[in-house]
């Protein structure tokens, strides 16, 4: 046991220096966004007084190392600051969006593990049969598909020529949890397609190297029945290697969702942050990005995590 | 003989597999009979359908694969045409299958006492999971496994290959079957491993009498276990005989060249018109006999009429209509030139020996950053002192993990770190890494390796693979180069038709040859030689080794041969150096070594190595005599395996070297007296106890 604690404190580490290093790159890119930035918020006829004052509040008028520690101390309690334009603290202003945005990224990661798996098993033990074949052609299509297309494809269908879901998922309005879900289901789905292409085809050709395996073969040999087999033998060894897709895809839903945001109109994460952008609002810019990066982070490293304590011999040495 | 009925029948099986767009039949006409109790053995060489009868028996067709027609009976029963669900109350119950590499077998994430349990479990066998623990800890205990407890709750990459063989052979006996498939169990394992194996095999064997059906290409291994031997040549039998008629009258000319071919420890020498030709080249087979092409008899009606197997005596068929105008196969090998002849040393006693190793010490993990956290590398090969005459071969034996690739690594330049004394030509030192030696050492010693698939690279031609070293020693090119590859390629005796192809074009063999043809492309004086034996069949193995003989003769090159098979070191070194863990513990001329006085280890080797021949017992090895560990605490590493252990002394000072005469030394504190079996009785009493 002790080797496993032992890479697994390394890797924790590792995964801190790696945020604090994100950390600053974010902030010095922050900082290097043009304009002055007291200048911007109070107007081009604020006085300089009025703005000497605004810099000193915000400590602009401290060297941008002190500025970084004075911000990375506050991150860390999770106190960023206040938004530049709307001069509300910065939890109140993302907070809600961020419960959206993990609230689709949960729904669509729920509904992309099981239909992976599932699609990519049948796929395999059919290789090569019209069932491989069409799931193959669907999985293609879906991969050369944008996902705004796939997104206004479903909105059309499901929305527009059959009305089950509404167009627009703005969940803020949702009277219960189960509105909620309705609102959600469209953008999850989206969401689900463009994830699983890619990893069916993947866990398809894993599986398919392990179903070719000797221990496969000696398994149907042992007079073990073809599910136990799949289940028990083929199915473990081959998920292993997709976690690593899986993961970085639940890190992709909490981060770079915006086109599929945008398209469903949805209040998450996404959009938000190309509206900070837009508005030069530093300090939503610096929140967002250090919580898109923790979350892609640590989806590695529980990966990283689950795969040491998965594998008897990385688990046992 | 037999008048029982058969326990399980093959009835004219044809299988072909998918290939390239078509279907190949890959095995034609095939029937046999596994009587209950005995032990069928399959030999036959890679490729001529062993594994696919394997596959029969289990009613198995894998992928791309069919059964064209025929029957396999068992029970009442066709194998080949049971629903999923009644093949699955067969297998792994009435008939189970012990595969080739365990390695691979074991489901590597369970662990493998479950992967037993799954077993009984599945086919009702035991009633509860404890009850299938408790029976699969007992199966453990029965294959001699020692603390079956503990193995039971291990994953599989944390046993040993032996360990391992021995799990799986437990999973074949879990619910007593009736027979048992052996697809080359012991193929991958050391030779001392793999004669506990037997001896389990013929142990449990005894126990509970079932058929097992023994698939291999070690004659020597048939020649000890196996009842009745088939001959499979190219998807057919071509000869069935009980075992021992078969090794004193094998009748197929093919049987007759298979058994010629095997090297032996106590006849070195090999007869050469009866060494197998050519190689199998499934496309161009003809309609009739497919040994045709290869066999010195063959009419032209061979070619066209196909073989039945005839009966040629008592329990005896071949599948060969002129086998009675084929002389007896003794008469064969009294009448044929002798091929390979252990030549006695080539090298006048005052040559100066090309390379010239003392007290050398060879390492890993010394590099930059573990230098300087002052860590120490991982000694892999410990004082070891030996020279290579020029013209002479030395070969280094011992199992897997004892450091015999490290050597030739290490001289080579290859290891990080080396320390001690390494001479070549008394001038150049050995212990520098490649990157810096000179032109003229890197030439002068030239590698091949143990495996042509791996070393040759696949994209480029064979005229670009042996022209390399040409450009870069000799800075010929062009049309001279052509010329000295066509040479080279004759020197191996390939034909000019090579020049122009791929490595997967060729066979096994013939890749091997290229690989010789390119180091000897830089004409190097020394050549290190890899196992490179190992990955072919026996009959081009023969071939192979001959060319290599041939041309030390011709070319005055000398070999440092590296092998686990001690009946093709016998045949062609001159010095044997045997190593354990990583220190030399006898050295000497090769009849010697293969002389008492032994080291206990090589006395061990050779007692493993089985004959080809039923009438040589092999001595009941220690059911348990232990694996090697690569880094054993004791003075003497060998010490906690060896069956004479003299007592503490051997586990506290190190032994020291006992000088059996000028060129032959064996490190052990037993003196030369007490090492020579037959004078010593109380040597032969402790290998009785250690026996029971």
């Amino acid at each position: 046991m002790n080797i496993v604690i032992k890479t697994i404190l390394s890797r924790v580490f590792l995964a801190i220096l790696t945020l604090l290093a994100v950390s600053m790159f974010i902030f010095w890119a922050a900082e290097v966004l043009p304009g002055d930035i007291a200048a911007r918020v109070l107007g081009r006829e604020a006085t300089e007084e009025a703005k000497q004052a605004f810099r000193e509040r915000l400590n602009l008028d401290r060297p941008v190392h002190e500025r970084y520690l004075i911000w990375l101390s506050g991150a860390v309690r999770g106190d960023f600051g206040h938004a530049l334009a709307s001069q509300r603290s910065i939890s109140e202003v993302v907070g809600p969006r961020l419960k959206n945005t993990i609230f689709l990224a949960l729904y669509a990661f729920i509904l992309y593990v099981p239909i992976t798996v599932f699609l990519a098993t049948i796929s395999a033990l059919n290789r090569e049969r019209p069932l491989d074949n069409a799931i193959s052609l669907l999985t293609l299509i879906g991969l050369s598909l944008p996902e705004f297309v796939i997104g206004t494809l479903l909105i059309y269908i499901f929305a527009v020529n059959n009305p089950i879901f509404p167009v627009m998922a703005n969940v803020q309005r949702a009277k219960s949890f189960w509105d909620a879900v309705r609102m959600t289901t469209l953008p999850a789905i989206t969401l689900t397609i463009v994830m699983a292409v890619y990893s069916v085809r993947m866990l398809r050709d894993n599986l398919i190297e392990v179903l070719e395996s000797d221990y496969v073969r000696m398994a149907t040999l042992k007079g073990l029945p073809r599910w136990r087999v799949v289940f028990f033998h083929a199915l473990p060894n081959a998920l292993v290697p997709a976690l690593n897709t899986m993961a970085l895809n639940l890190a992709y839903l909490i981060g770079g969702v915006v086109i599929v945001e945008q398209v469903f109109v949805y209040p998450g994460l996404g959009t938000q942050l190309v509206e900070a952008v837009f508005l030069r609002d530093a300090p939503v810019i610096e929140a967002i990005a250090l919580l898109v990066s923790l979350i892609y982070i640590s989806a590695n490293l529980f990966t990283d995590i689950f795969s040491i304590l998965s594998n008897p011999r990385l688990r046992t040495g | 003989m037999n008048h029982q009925k058969p326990l399980i029948e093959i009835n004219n099986l044809n299988v072909e597999y998918w290939q390239q767009g078509r279907w190949v039949q890959v095995i034609e006409r095939l029937s046999l009979q596994v009587f209950p109790a005995e032990t069928f053995g399959l030999v036959g060489e890679s490729g001529c359908g062993k594994s696919t009868t394997a596959n029969a028996l289990l009613g198995f067709a894998p992928r791309g694969a069919r059964y064209s027609s025929g029957e396999v009976w068992f029970e009442g029963q066709d194998l080949l045409r049971l629903k999923p669900s009644a093949l699955q109350k067969v297998r792994g119950r009435k008939i189970s299958l012990v595969p080739q590499n365990p390695t691979t077998a074991l489901s590597p994430g369970m662990k493998v006492g479950n992967q037993v349990v799954e077993v009984l479990l599945n086919h009702a066998f035991s009633r509860s999971k404890e009850e299938a623990r408790q029976r699969t800890i007992e199966l453990f205990r029965r294959v001699s496994l020692k603390s079956p407890e503990a193995i039971f709750n291990k994953y599989p990459h944390q046993l040993s290959g032996g360990q391992q063989q021995r799990v799986v052979i437990a999973m074949a006996l879990a619910c007593d079957p009736q027979l048992i498939v052996l697809d080359e169990p012991t193929t991958g394992l050391d030779v001392t491993t793999q004669a506990q194996i037997l001896d389990l095999l013929r142990d449990l064997r005894s126990q509970y009498g079932m058929a097992m059906f023994y698939i291999t290409h070690n004659l020597g291994v048939v020649a000890q276990i196996c009842t009745r031997i088939g001959v499979m040549y190219a998807g057919r039998l071509v000869e069935v005989a009980p075992t021992r008629t078969l090794f004193a009258k094998p009748t197929h000319p093919y049987t007759q060249g298979l058994i010629a071919s095997v090297p032996r420890i106590s006849a070195p020498s090999r007869r050469q018109s009866l060494l197998l030709k050519g190689i199998l080249r499934r496309p161009d087979l003809p309609p009739g006999c497919q040994f045709a092409p290869r066999c010195d008899f063959a009419e032209e009606q061979c070619f066209s009429q196909a073989q039945q197997l005839i009966e040629v005596g008592p329990a005896h068929q071949a599948a060969c209509w002129r086998w009675a105008d084929i002389p007896a196969f003794k008469e064969r090998l009294a009448l044929s030139p002798i091929a390979i002849e252990p030549s006695l040393s080539a090298s006048k006693p005052n040559d100066q020996p090309i390379v010239e190793v003392k007290h050398l010490q060879i390492g890993y993990g010394a590099n930059r950053r573990e230098r300087f956290l002052k860590r120490k590398p991982t000694i892999i090969v410990d004082d070891i002192s030996f020279e290579v005459y020029p013209g002479e071969t030395l070969a280094l034996v011992g199992e897997s993990g004892s450091g015999k690739t490290t050597v030739a690594r290490a001289l080579n330049g290859l290891t990080p770190y080396v320390r001690g004394e390494a001479k070549y030509a008394g001038r150049h030192d050995l212990t520098i890494a490649v990157d810096q030696r000179s032109e003229e050492i890197l030439r002068s010693i030239q590698l091949i390796f143990q495996n042509p698939d791996a070393s040759l690279n696949p994209r480029q031609r064979v005229s670009k693979i042996i022209s390399r070293p040409l450009a870069k020693f000799f800075k010929v090119t062009g049309e001279a180069a052509r010329e000295r590859v066509e040479r080279l390629l004759q020197d191996v005796r390939l034909d000019q038709s090579y020049y122009n192809r791929y490595p997967d074009e060729l066979s096994g063999g013939e890749r091997q040859r290229i690989a010789i043809a390119r180091a000897l492309a830089a004409e190097p004086d020394l050549l290190l030689c890899d196992e490179v034996l190992s990955a072919l069949d026996v009959s081009v193995q023969a071939n192979v080794l001959e060319l290599l003989v041939e041309l030390q003769s011709k070319r005055g090159i000398s070999y440092l041969f590296i092998s686990h098979d001690l009946a093709v070191v016998r045949s062609i070194a001159h010095h044997v150096g045997v190593l354990y863990a990583g220190t030399l513990c006898e050295f000497g001329k090769v009849e010697e070594v293969f002389n008492p006085p032994y080291h206990p280890y090589t006395d061990m080797l050779l007692k493993a190595a089985p004959e080809p021949d039923p009438d040589h017992v092999m001595p009941h090895t220690r059911t348990d005599i232990g694996l090697l560990d690569q880094s054993p605490n004791t003075a003497c590493p060998f010490a906690p395996r060896c069956p004479v252990k003299v007592g503490e002394i051997c586990e506290q000072i190190t032994p020291p070297w006992q000088i059996a005469s000028q060129s032959h030394r064996i490190r052990c504190h037993l003196t030369l007296d007490e090492l020579l079996p037959r004078q010593n009785k109380d040597y032969e009493l402790k290998i009785k106890e250690s026996i029971e």
